[in-house]
């Protein structure tokens, strides 16, 4: 039995969501804040049905013809369901986030609107089965994020927009021609066709090789791999809902997972192989990594540090595609999940810090354990995840990373990975000394920059339970990676999927 | 039954820092008390289970899928490292008494300081554990890192200068070593396909690159066990520790580095490749190095704790050549390891209770001297094998090593042993110079003889498999009993003459100081290369932009342009008519 109705009710729920609320009046906060969360639990329970009928084996498509040729459809498989489950679990926790962030602040009405917008794109992202679908949704993320990253309207802000636009949407016109090049050549690919493009290989290698590196180029840019980064540390004048959904789900995960698809769905994994564009990518993301950490390092506030961390570990992803092997994709697509959860709870408490005591330097976070206990908690579990250390998410995808290299007798990778972690070491660790070791203001030695008594609890329950709920579940992915549907298991299922179809 | 108690014993610890946070809440600071039996008996699911038999789980749910195990080796490891987790949390009872009373009174920085130790202690000694039961990568990794990290704050207690430093050096070397173990983990793991420690170990005998395999294993677990090179956490951090911080660092948490060589090495394996057995070489020569440079080093130290964790990187220099034995030659490992089991935990708990001695010389007790004196040296002559069961753990590596003859080591080993007396010799000299009257409290004097009684009688209470150790025949004392006297008798004519050379005492830490400057030098050219590639980026990026406004500047220009081609449209319109007929023609004439 096909379910049309289940992936276009899912991607609908966030459109009429945009709809409903850009049709409410600025000051309806209650209904606003209903709409929002109903349509979240929604679809959160849209696609926990959609994960059940996946792994019953049986995937819903959805498709009517646009123009001759070229067909809009969206199917649910594993590889998109994953993504989706993803970015609704996480547009719950960002949007319960959110409302609490912006409390009485103005232009909310905009704010929600293009948030849901940007989730709905995300949503169709994750389930497009053509590069046509596809390139509609990735360019309607672009659009939709752009109010977002401008919401506060200072200067800065206004500025560091104007950047984003300039890398998306020329990345956008080079996604463009690569899709329009390769429509040309085969006419519509499906991502869900057996075949791949393995036919063209002979007679056009060349001009395969130039559409891979047009696509993989254009979804670079999103995916912040060096030199294309620019835009991402810019744009973290953005409010922390913004950034979390920014750096987790939407934006820099869109990119790699549009890498993902090209790869893995597109050109298949021989193909690319033959083409020798796999390797060309590890060692981009490898410098990536190496790179992002290093910046890292140098970094004096708490978002831009965040911002070079995302840079260096969404390159992990590429990383592992770039393994051609099934630990190296299991790690990739691990990744994609577990690199979501640890980095929005490492930005809900960026923002918690910023809200409630004003703390945006680092070395304005001296003794902050005490004053907010479980966002500091939060904040050392997302960091050792990030550093790779178990029993948190991020030792689960290194293992398998690394394990991939040695798989693939790539033993320089192994190398990068422990010099990463090192370098993730040395900039986290510090971080999590100043919250517990070092004495403060919370210990009576100078002051909070701006603080604020936003609840009764450390800060404002809506900041709260969403940072502590992601917090838990980077511990419990790691932790029991091996129950049935966490986030190793799910990926081991679409990577066997790839490699034994 | 055993489920239970290792659900229990794993739990336990967990629940004992769950309810030091909810006192710390719920609690009003007069009435807080941070070493409640409750927390103090942290450790002793633990050590139950250690005595509740051998047993194996498996967990599948468990990160990359759990198995656990109590088997001859991790029994009495569990055992002794139990054991003395115990007795340093009640010696803690009486340590940190004086500070409680003041936390108690009010003080702040007190109440953090000691809460921050009651929360982290038994995090460390849940590592600790897990690490000791592990038999899979993944747990065993977590139990090491969990140990590693959270022992941190027992280092930093005092938050004095020199904590402060100890814990930096601790910190750092554990960042290396955990990397360095992620690595060998990752090589020997992924070449095998496995995930467990047993599979680690067979790939390493197998692989064409498994001495690499080992030794990047050696060295990450080596920065735990205090191997020469890396060993200079091990004298910064021992003094500025507390007491019974110090007692399980340098009891049983470098011990963890040694259970782990022991758990990845091939050792005794047949079969065992010719790089192998040169890695093994080089690792016992690293060991007697330690063995002696340690002793040689630490005899010169004032700090009598900072001399106690030198004699600490000595024995484990010992230890560490033991276990390369193994690889060199494996037939003797099934004989030797029981004895190697049985020197470890005569070390932990006899290390321990000199660290615990040397908070019951800055605080006697009003005994007699002749008491006290020879008490606080016990478990330093047992130490060097001269008494109970420092003879009997003695006895039980020399006479493996007698049956295979490898006499050259046994004498090494001896001579390795006068450095131990000398050490444990000066430690008392300085201990004796630098006590104090007063202040001692029941719970610090009573864990520390339940210490020594433990550290003497280790053969009796060690689950080690039956008949595997022996008390050392009467014609043996002597050959054993030798390097005591002799250390003694050389610390006492160097002190002599000494006296009237007046030197500095070499710092504590040694190559640290060596590494530290190194890696500033270092650090300059890596910054003016730093500053230098930002420069190159700037330029490229003013650059780009000046190329962008350039272009930019074209387009009005283009614009310009069309009002003059809108002017001569029918002009150009007749050129292109002519030059399209052209083009006809000269198609046509083809």
């Amino acid at each position: 039995m096909n379910a049309t109705w289940l992936p276009v009710t899912t991607l609908a729920t966030s459109l009429l969501v945009v709809v409903i609320i850009f049709s409410l009046p600025e000051d309806a906060r209650r209904p606003r804040t209903i709409v929002n969360l109903l349509a979240a639990v929604i679809k959160v329970i849209l696609v926990m049905l959609m994960v059940g009928r996946v792994s019953a084996g049986r995937e819903d498509i959805f498709s009517f013809q646009v123009v001759g040729g070229v067909d809009f459809v969206l199917r649910a498989d594993a590889l998109g369901v994953m993504f989706a489950g993803l970015s609704s679990l996480l547009w719950l926790c960002t949007t319960i986030y959110a409302i609490g962030y912006l409390e009485g602040s103005a232009n909310r009405k905009r704010f929600f609107g293009f948030f849901s917008l940007c989730v709905a794109s995300t949503i169709g992202i994750a389930l497009a089965d053509n590069l046509f679908t596809f390139l509609i949704f990735y360019e309607m993320l672009t659009l939709s994020t752009y109010p977002l990253v401008v919401h506060n309207g200072t200067q800065q802000a206004l500025n560091a927009g104007r950047v984003y636009l300039r890398y998306t949407l020329s990345a956008g016109v080079v996604l463009l021609l690569g899709a329009v090049l390769l429509h040309y050549l085969t006419g519509d690919q499906s991502f869900s066709s057996e075949e791949g493009l393995g036919d063209y290989l002979n007679d056009h290698r060349g001009l395969l090789t130039l559409i891979f590196a047009l696509l993989v180029g254009g979804l670079a840019v999103k995916a912040a791999m060096v030199p294309l980064h620019g835009w991402l540390p810019r744009a973290m004048v953005a409010p922390a809902p913004v950034s979390a959904l920014l750096h987790a789900v939407a934006v820099v995960k869109a990119g790699a997972f549009g890498i993902l698809r090209v790869v893995y769905d597109l050109f298949g994994i021989q193909l690319s192989i033959e083409l020798g564009v796999i390797s060309a990518l590890a060692v981009a993301a490898s410098i990536t990594i190496i790179y992002g950490s290093l910046r890292a390092l140098a970094q004096e506030e708490l978002k831009p540090l965040l911002a070079f961390s995302t840079v260096s570990q969404v390159s992990y992803i590429i990383l592992g595609i770039g393994l051609f092997g099934p630990f190296g994709t299991i790690g990739a697509l691990a990744h994609l999940l577990h690199q979501g959860l640890m980095k929005v709870t490492l930005f809900f408490c960026a923002g918690n810090y910023a809200e409630e005591l004003g703390i945006h330097r680092i070395d304005e976070m001296d003794g902050a354990g005490k004053r907010m206990p479980l966002t500091s908690i939060a904040f050392t579990v997302g960091a050792l995840g990030m550093i790779g250390l178990p029993p948190v998410a991020g030792f689960i995808t290194k293992w398998y990373l690394g394990i991939g290299a040695i798989r693939a007798e790539m033993y320089w990778v192994v190398v990068v990975l422990v010099v990463s972690s090192t370098l993730n070491a040395m900039y986290f660790l510090p971080i999590v000394h100043r919250l517990w070791f070092r004495l403060g203001p919370a210990h009576g030695q100078g002051q909070w920059p701006k603080e604020q008594r936003l609840g009764r609890l450390e800060t404002h329950g809506w900041l709260l339970w969403p940072m502590v709920f992601t917090a838990l579940a980077s511990l419990g992915a790691g932790l029991l990676a091996g129950m049935p549907f966490s986030p190793l298991d799910w990926a081991t299922r679409v990577a066997t999927g790839e490699y034994l179809p | 039954m055993m489920t239970l108690l290792l659900a229990l014993s794993l739990l336990w610890p967990l629940g004992v820092a769950g309810v030091v946070i909810w006192q710390t809440y719920r609690t009003p600071s007069a009435r807080r008390d941070y070493f409640s039996v409750r927390w103090l008996s942290a450790a002793w699911p633990a050590l139950l289970l250690a005595y509740g038999g051998e047993a194996q789980w498996t967990i599948d749910a468990w990160m990359l899928g759990g198995e656990w195990e109590l088997n001859a080796l991790s029994r009495p490891w569990l055992a002794f490292t139990a054991l003395l987790w115990s007795v340093a949390a009640l010696h803690a009872r009486g340590y940190f008494a004086a500070e409680q009373a003041q936390a108690q009174a009010g003080d702040q920085a007190a109440q953090r300081r000691l809460m921050r130790l009651a929360l982290l202690w038994p995090l460390t000694l849940l590592g600790n554990v897990l690490l000791i039961i592990a038999q899979d990568i993944a747990s065993f990794y977590l139990g090491f890192a969990l140990m590693t990290f959270a022992a941190y704050a027992l280092v930093v207690h005092t938050g004095t200068e020199e904590a402060r430093l100890g814990a930096r050096a601790y910190l750092i070397l554990a960042v290396v070593g955990e990397g360095l173990i992620l690595g060998g983990f990752l090589w020997s793991a992924g070449e095998a396909d496995t995930l467990t420690l047993q599979g680690v170990r067979e790939s390493i005998l197998t692989a064409e690159h498994g001495a690499w395999m080992a030794a990047l294993l050696c060295l990450g677990l080596g920065v735990k066990a205090g191997v020469i090179g890396l060993h200079v956490w091990l004298p910064l951090a021992h003094p500025a520790a507390p007491a019974p911080a110090s007692a399980v660092l340098s009891g049983a948490m470098i011990k963890a580095g040694l259970l782990g060589w022991i758990s990845v090495l091939p050792l005794g394996e047949e079969g065992i490749s010719a790089s192998l057995t040169q890695l093994g070489q080089v690792i016992l020569v690293a060991g007697l190095a330690a063995a002696f440079g340690a002793a040689l080093y630490g005899v010169f130290q004032r700090h009598p704790k900072a001399v106690l964790a030198y004699s600490s990187i000595s024995q484990m220099g010992m230890m560490t050549a033991l276990v390369a034995t193994g690889l060199v030659a494996p037939a003797v490992w099934p004989l030797l390891w029981p004895g190697v089991v049985l020197f470890a935990a005569h070390h932990a708990l006899a290390k321990g209770s000199l660290f615990m001695g040397t908070s019951i010389s800055e605080h006697l007790p009003r005994w007699p001297r002749a008491l006290i004196w020879p008490l606080l040296a016990l478990p330093g002559i047992s130490l060097t094998g001269a008494i109970g069961a420092g003879m009997v753990a003695k006895w039980g590596v020399k006479s493996p090593l007698y049956e295979m003859h490898h006499e050259t080591l046994i004498k090494l080993l001896s001579w390795a042993a006068v450095g131990t007396a000398a050490l444990v010799g000066v430690a008392i000299w300085r201990q004796w110079q630098q006590r104090h009257e007063g202040g001692s409290n029941r719970w610090q004097w009573g864990a520390w003889l339940a210490g020594i009684a433990a550290a003497l009688a280790t053969p009796l209470w060690l689950p080690l498999p039956a008949g595997s150790v022996a008390m050392p025949p009467l014609k043996e004392w002597l050959g054993i009993m030798w390097p005591l006297p002799v250390g003694v008798v050389i610390v006492a004519v160097g002190g002599v003459l000494l006296r009237y050379v007046n030197a500095k005492a070499p710092p504590a830490g040694d190559l640290w100081w060596l590494y530290a400057g190194v890696t500033s030098a270092l650090l300059v050219p890596m910054r003016l290369i730093a500053r230098g590639c930002g420069r190159v980026k700037a330029a490229c990026v003013l650059a780009s932009k000046q190329a962008e406004e350039a272009l930019m500047g074209y387009l009005p220009r283009l614009l310009a342009a069309e009002p003059w081609m809108r002017h001569h449209a029918s002009g150009l319109m007749m050129v292109l008519a002519v030059l399209l007929a052209a083009l006809l023609m000269w198609e046509g004439q083809r």
